[in-house]
């Protein structure tokens, strides 16, 4: 504990630091002047030096009687010094009567420059006549390194942020650039589509239409076609298939297939003719070139009869049967079996199945996308014939937009499901056909 | 599901025992191992899809590419043991009318 009122130490103790003390203050006076850590001069005010200590004659490397009487402050200084001196540092102490911590450099014996930080005072007499000038000078080349070290940081930061700069604006560049090649590769992809199917279809009279088409590749190019064309005579051609493989690939053969098919259906209508036209020109492109590839394909033409039925043929190269939905809410396959994939064999049999459309009855014409969706998280759970029989026979009597409108809504319920392309076409026979009463055309 | 093919040669010719996928992402596997295959004027070319868990539009052409190539070295083609699924791909396809299928790897062409 520490008792109230007490000095600090001993008396003896107290008594020797004292006198230790003074000591060093009656000893420091002089010498203090010359060995101070700082230069002292004393100059008259046209500047001849009067009076200067050993610190700063050490440091400029001069002796006493050289510079005392003899220089001037100014003849201590680098040109830059006697310069700067002259333009800022004089005529602020004229002015002010003190100047401080201004740096100015000083020119050394071994022809060296001192880099210094001085401040200056006039000594006034009573009357206020200046009568000396009082200098300090402290030696400034450490602050001068660490300054010009923090100079050069500080430009080698602003070199590192100029060039982080100037990647920044490359990589800003090089991503407009990859947004740009994405815009050109996206429009070139949605124009090689339209190749491979109609952007929309001809309207056909008494006939109505529904198609769906979605392509599973991100690349929008799919391995589905359809197509709807006039052959003469009043009839249409009509078909949809699925070429094996996906993307690009698949694309080519695709387009081959899609202008194959409609040429030979100008030449030959007949859909068993068609198709075997369709067989020889990619078998001969591919399989027998040893790249096999195949489609699978129906192919059908509408003949309209008078009485508004449409008469319809159809052929199959190895693709799922198409799906009627009657009038009177019946609905079945069209069973097309035994026909070949298309192109891979040299002459390949094909199924021609007919039918009769009459009004409000659809005809429905799919891709294995819909009856291979996933229903479940593995392949065990397809969707299958018998769902989609099922789900034509809920939805029948159905217009084809109607059915494609309800598919679409399924297969969108897929969702991640929808592994493959999947395409629909969907032709009626339109329900309210306008009649013609010849009794009310009749004056 | 990965696809492995397993060899058994025969004195008929090659048996190849596929597992797994034959799909988009697999079928080059068996394309890869068709072009190290020998076959000689004679032989028949069996696949043993008893192990074949799902098959596509792609693993269909992997097929076709073993059926061209038996038959350009003068081998028979036949697949064997194929399961209903696969089966009834072949079908809609008309393969079924075009491809020797057998029940059983050890059993004759039905």
């Amino acid at each position: 504990m520490c008792r109230v009122g007490e000095e600090p130490g001993p008396p003896d103790e107290r008594a020797a630091t004292d006198a230790a003390f003074t000591a060093l203050l009656e000893d420091s006076a002089e010498d203090l002047y010359e060995q101070a850590p700082c230069g002292y001069l004393s100059t008259l005010m046209d500047g001849t030096i009067a009076k200067i200590n050993d610190t700063l004659l050490g440091w400029l490397g001069l002796e006493r009687a050289e510079v005392v009487g003899r220089m001037r402050f100014t003849d201590l200084l680098t040109v830059g010094g006697k310069l700067y001196h002259e333009t800022h540092f004089a005529p602020l102490l004229r002015m002010q009567g003190e100047v401080h911590g201004i740096a100015l450099e000083m020119r050394t014996a071994g022809r060296g420059r001192l880099p210094t930080l001085v401040s200056s005072t006039v000594k006034r007499g009573g009357d206020g006549e200046a009568l000396l000038i009082r200098t300090t000078v402290f030696d400034a080349s450490d602050r001068r390194a660490y300054e010009a070290e923090l100079l050069r940081r500080r430009r080698e930061a602003e070199q590192a942020r100029a060039e982080a700069e100037r990647a920044h604006a490359r990589a800003e560049a090089a991503l407009r650039q990859a947004e740009t090649d994405r815009q050109r590769l996206t429009e070139a992809l949605s124009a090689l589509q339209q190749s491979l199917v109609p952007s929309s279809l001809p309207a056909v009279p008494g006939l109505e239409t529904a198609v769906y088409y979605h392509t599973a590749s991100p690349d929008l190019l799919g391995g589905d076609f359809y197509d709807l064309f006039p052959v003469g005579g009043g009839r249409w051609a009509f078909f949809l298939g699925d070429v094996c493989g996906k993307g690009p690939e698949a694309a080519s053969l695709t387009s081959l297939t899609r202008y194959t098919l409609r040429a030979a259906a100008l030449h030959d209508p007949e859909p068993a003719a068609a198709l075997r036209t369709l067989n020889a020109v990619l078998h001969e492109h591919y399989t027998a070139a040893g790249d096999p590839r195949y489609c699978t394909v129906v192919f059908g033409l509408l003949e309209q009869a008078e009485d508004g039925r449409v008469g319809v043929k159809v052929a199959s190269g190895g693709h799922p049967p198409s799906l009627i939905l009657r009038a009177d809410g019946d609905s079945e396959f069209l069973p097309t079996p035994g026909g070949l994939l298309v192109g891979v064999l040299p002459e390949a049999p094909f199924t021609t199945a007919t039918t009769v459309l009459a009004p409000g009855d659809t005809l429905l014409l799919y891709t294995d996308g819909l009856t291979e969706a996933r229903t479940g998280p593995t392949r065990e759970g397809l969707f299958g014939d018998e769902a989609l029989l099922a789900f034509a026979a809920d939805q029948a009597p159905a217009t084809p937009r109607g059915l494609v409108e309800a598919l679409t809504v399924l297969l969108k319920g897929f969702g991640d499901g929808l592994e493959d392309d999947t395409a629909l076409l969907a032709l009626g026979v339109s329900a309210a056909r306008p009649t013609t009463d010849p009794a009310a055309d009749a004056p | 599901m990965n696809l492995s093919i397993e060899q058994r040669d025969t004195a008929t010719g090659p048996v190849l025992h596929l597992v797994g996928d034959l799909d988009y992402e697999q079928a080059p596997r068996l394309r890869r191992h068709l072009d190290t295959l020998v076959l000689r004027v004679g032989h028949c070319l069996l696949m043993d899809l008893s192990g074949l868990e799902f098959c596509d539009s792609s693993g269909i052409t992997a097929l076709l590419t073993a059926h061209g190539q038996a038959r350009t070295a003068g081998a028979a083609f036949a697949l064997a043991a194929v399961p209903p699924r696969t089966l009834r791909l072949l079908s809609i396809v008309g393969l079924d009318q075009v491809l020797t299928i057998r029940p059983h790897t050890d059993a004759p062409a039905r």
